[in-house]
């Protein structure tokens, strides 16, 4: 009888360390080890937690259009042209750019003096081999140039051809890098060290961990202010968060709504939200025959609650959009407001002889947005229209995206060219075949824009082809987006970016 | 004084018995209330996975709702209530558990049985694919086909089944072995009983005990696994409310709606540790075998 007792009390006993050891185990793993190297400090150190892995350093490469490989690359390699934090272009290598007559060839004048972070020069040959390294990897930015092709006219000259007019040129080269001539394809010796003229030369990195970027000494401008920038991967939320508490890192961004009152409190961080070029697009497939009918489509859209779902979900980061493009792009031109009237949008599916037992297949990517499309499946539900939420991996959505296998498509879009040029000039069209949606008419205008360089002409016609898209209701646009951003206080001269791509060389530490 | 220590001594031992015994039942209780709040918690409680109120997003418990109820434990970050989710997702990993342990227990009986019981080329052959497929990471086996496929009950079912069912074929197979030498056995043999008949009337029919121990244990694991998968986003879909997905949802707001993570992860965990020590006493009972039994139990447990 003892002796069962001893050992049931053994068992508990080990039942609690198992317990104990479980506990400390878990609290091992929230990778905050209460490190505050960088808080407040006046040592030139910033840290920061980006929101994507850094999973590649070639611009030019697969991984070349990723937001976590823009963000490294803004920093190691210099732009023909780039865009300012709220989003219009600056000249970066070129001082001045101009179109023909036509508008199908560009002539970029580049600055003199310009050398590599090893010293050699940088010229026109490079920009033009960089050119054709880009097409020539056929990576996701390459898509944006198709059948373009660069000549060099002088050292300090080079001009691009169009096969078409294309005033959106100089807004999409803010993607387009320059390396110095002789990169290969996966040239892992250049990328563990590569050599570019952006203000910050690379350090350390380990692709989806760290990168560490030292200033460049040979940077044409004004040399960095920090000695050092370590932009770290963190994935989990919760921590990213408790790292910035503790002051581990200093910079995040990317912050969920219900997660920015927590932070608004400390009063040694400082918080702001910038309206991004991002919308939430949730496209219908056209070619299906339940949403063939424009009437169909119109009273969907109406049969959602966005305003308050944007109200509950999105307080802080998310505006009700008014155009198929946001604020910041060239091009916006503001639309009618949609209406909720769940029993007006009934009716019209009704009179419209919607099949109410049909389930739609609503298909979206990334669990952040779980929520919003739950919210919506919700309300389409309220009306009797029966929505299946597809939650897909990115690489499974990307290819069902293009193959048409959805019925509504749910995307965060961005348009980081600030151009609608490259949204609704690229995406709308009935070549595109992007939503099953063809209308000879938008054609035309979306033709009409793209033809012509000046920019109240081409927000005229972008307007007119929004409304066209606006009321044909190729897709709902329910939301512009804006980034959050919250910095430990200390840090001065930091400037939140419109297209989360913030730039870390103008960044203090010590500031208060 | 031989007398009074005697009086002395026996009170506190007829005391503890009774608590004892009480305390030994208390796994057992935990779990049959789980399996009632399972049966009757969604007659009860009306909840659409589907239907969201956003108004009332992130109730602490016991607030009170835009429609005048009261969230008893909180809602979650669409308005939708924990108690529901609870006890729907209580339904769900019985219902998850109880299919998968069935499906893997059928499977590896029959074929444990076989290969113990008729020995030779089948058990050379079905022995050896046990020991492979023991060597696989059970949970990764899950995670791939649980992965490669549209998510929907059945799959977690199968993907779960798909290495659940070894342990109950090497219990079977090892008392199989020792059973097949038994003297009823080789009289039925001798009587001329065919050996399917000898199979089921002879050798299955003691591997209950075991077998059922096992069950449980092999239960608490897959209601585990499942709300992993689940968690992961891989399991259940949407529509179907899991303890998974719940926590999940809930871990960006741990610090400051804990609810919405601590309470679905609490169920579980009972679950489990109820389940385990429930498991734990059916094979000191069963498993093991115990004085009073019959003997051929006690030895054939020995060598499974």
């Amino acid at each position: 009888m003892t002796r069962t007792r001893e050992r049931r009390r053994s068992r508990l006993v080990r039942l609690a360390t198992t317990a104990t050891a479980g506990a400390a185990l878990l609290a091992a793993c929230t990778t905050t080890t209460g490190g505050d190297d960088t808080g407040g400090a006046d040592d030139g150190e910033v840290t920061v937690a980006g929101t994507y892995p850094i999973e590649s350093l070639d611009p030019h490469g697969a991984q070349g259009a990723s937001t976590g490989t823009q963000l490294a690359a803004q920093e190691i390699f210099s732009r023909l042209v780039k865009p300012d934090a709220d989003g219009t272009l600056k000249g970066d290598l070129a001082t001045s750019w101009k179109p023909n007559k036509d508008v199908t060839a560009w002539t970029f004048t580049l600055r003199d003096g310009v050398t590599f972070s090893d010293g050699s020069a940088l010229d026109a040959d490079d920009v033009v081999a960089s050119f054709q390294r880009m097409t020539g990897l056929n990576g996701p930015n390459a898509g944006n140039f198709p059948g373009d092709t660069m000549t060099r006219t002088s050292a300090t000259e080079v001009v691009l051809h169009s096969p078409a007019p294309d005033a959106s040129v100089p807004g999409k080269l803010g993607t387009f890098y320059v390396l110095p001539t002789g990169v290969g394809k996966d040239d892992t010796a250049f990328f563990n060290h590569p050599v570019g003229s952006g203000p910050f030369t690379v350090a350390a990195f380990t692709p989806s961990e760290s990168l560490a970027l030292v200033p460049n000494s040979k940077y044409r401008g004004t040399r960095p202010a920090p000695r050092r920038v370590t932009i770290r991967d963190i994935p989990e939320l919760a921590a990213r968060l408790t790292a910035l508490r503790t002051g581990e890192v200093d910079v995040v961004w990317g912050i969920p709504d219900d997660q920015l009152a927590a932070l608004k409190g400390q009063k040694d961080l400082t918080v702001r939200t910038v309206p991004s070029s991002a919308e939430f697009t949730m496209w219908f497939n056209s070619s299906v025959s339940a949403l063939k009918d424009a009437e169909v489509r119109r009273a969907i859209w109406q049969a959602v609650d966005f305003g308050t779902i944007i109200r509950e979900l999105y307080p802080e980061t998310g505006r009700p959009a008014d155009a198929p493009v946001t604020g910041v792009v060239l091009g916006h031109v503001a639309q009618q407001p949609v209406t909720y009237d769940p029993k007006a949008a009934k009716a019209a599916l009704t009179a419209a002889g919607f099949d109410f037992t049909r389930k739609l297949r609503l298909q979206f990517a990334n669990a952040e947005f779980r929520p919003f499309v739950q919210a919506v499946v919700s309300d389409l539900q309220k009306v009797g229209v029966r929505v299946d939420p597809l939650e897909k991996e990115q690489a499974a959505f990307t290819e069902d995206l293009l193959a048409l296998k959805w019925d509504i498509n749910f995307q965060q879009l961005a348009t980081p060219s600030y151009d609608a040029a490259s949204n609704l000039g690229r995406l709308y069209t009935c070549a595109a075949e992007r939503m099953g949606y063809c209308n000879r008419r938008l054609d035309g205008v979306l033709a009409a824009a793209g033809a012509t360089a000046d920019k109240k002409r081409r927000t005229d016609l972008y307007g007119q082809a929004s409304r066209i898209i606006w009321q044909d209701a190729v897709g709902m646009y329910p939301m512009s987006v804006s980034i959050a951003y919250a910095w430990n206080s200390h840090l001065t001269g930091f400037v939140p970016d419109a297209s989360g791509l913030p730039d870390f060389a103008t960044v203090r530490t010590g500031g208060s | 004084m031989a007398d009074l220590t005697v009086t002395v001594e026996r009170p506190p031992t007829a005391v503890r018995r009774p608590r004892r015994a009480l305390l030994s039942l208390v796994p057992a209780l935990v779990v049959g209330c789980y399996l009632l709040v399972a049966a009757v918690g969604p007659l009860l409680i009306h909840y659409d996975p589907v239907h969201t109120s956003l108004t009332d997003r992130l109730l602490a418990p016991g607030s009170r709702t835009s429609t005048g109820d009261t969230a008893w434990l909180g809602t979650d970050g669409l308005g939708r209530d924990m108690l529901a989710q609870i006890a729907y997702g209580a339904r769900t990993a019985v219902l998850i558990g109880a299919c998968t342990v069935t499906l893997s227990g059928l499977v590896g009986v029959v074929l444990g049985a076989v290969a113990g019981y008729f020995r030779g080329a089948a058990d050379a052959v079905l022995a050896r694919i046990f020991d492979v497929l023991l060597a696989f990471p059970a949970i990764l086996l899950a995670i791939v086909i649980a992965g490669a496929f549209e998510r929907s009950a059945l799959l977690v079912v199968l993907a779960l089944s798909a290495t659940g069912w070894i342990g109950f074929a090497r219990v079977t197979r090892g008392i199989a072995l020792s059973l097949r030498e038994r003297p009823w056995v080789d009289a039925a043999r001798v009587l001329g009983v065919p050996g399917r008949t000898i199979l089921a009337r002879h050798v299955l029919p003691f591997t209950a005990g075991p077998v059922v121990a096992l069950a449980t244990l092999e239960f608490a694991l897959v209601v585990l696994a499942e709300a992993g998968l689940s968690f992961l986003g891989i399991g259940l879909p949407p529509s179907t409310v899991s303890w998974g997905q719940t926590i999940a949802g809930g871990k960006e707001y741990l610090e400051t709606q804990w609810w919405i993570a601590t309470l679905p992860g609490i169920a579980l965990s009972l679950l489990i540790v109820a389940i385990g020590i429930l498991g734990d006493q059916l094979t000191a009972r069963y498993g093991r075998g115990r004085p009073g039994r019959t003997p051929t139990t006690h030895s054939s447990a020995r060598t499974g």
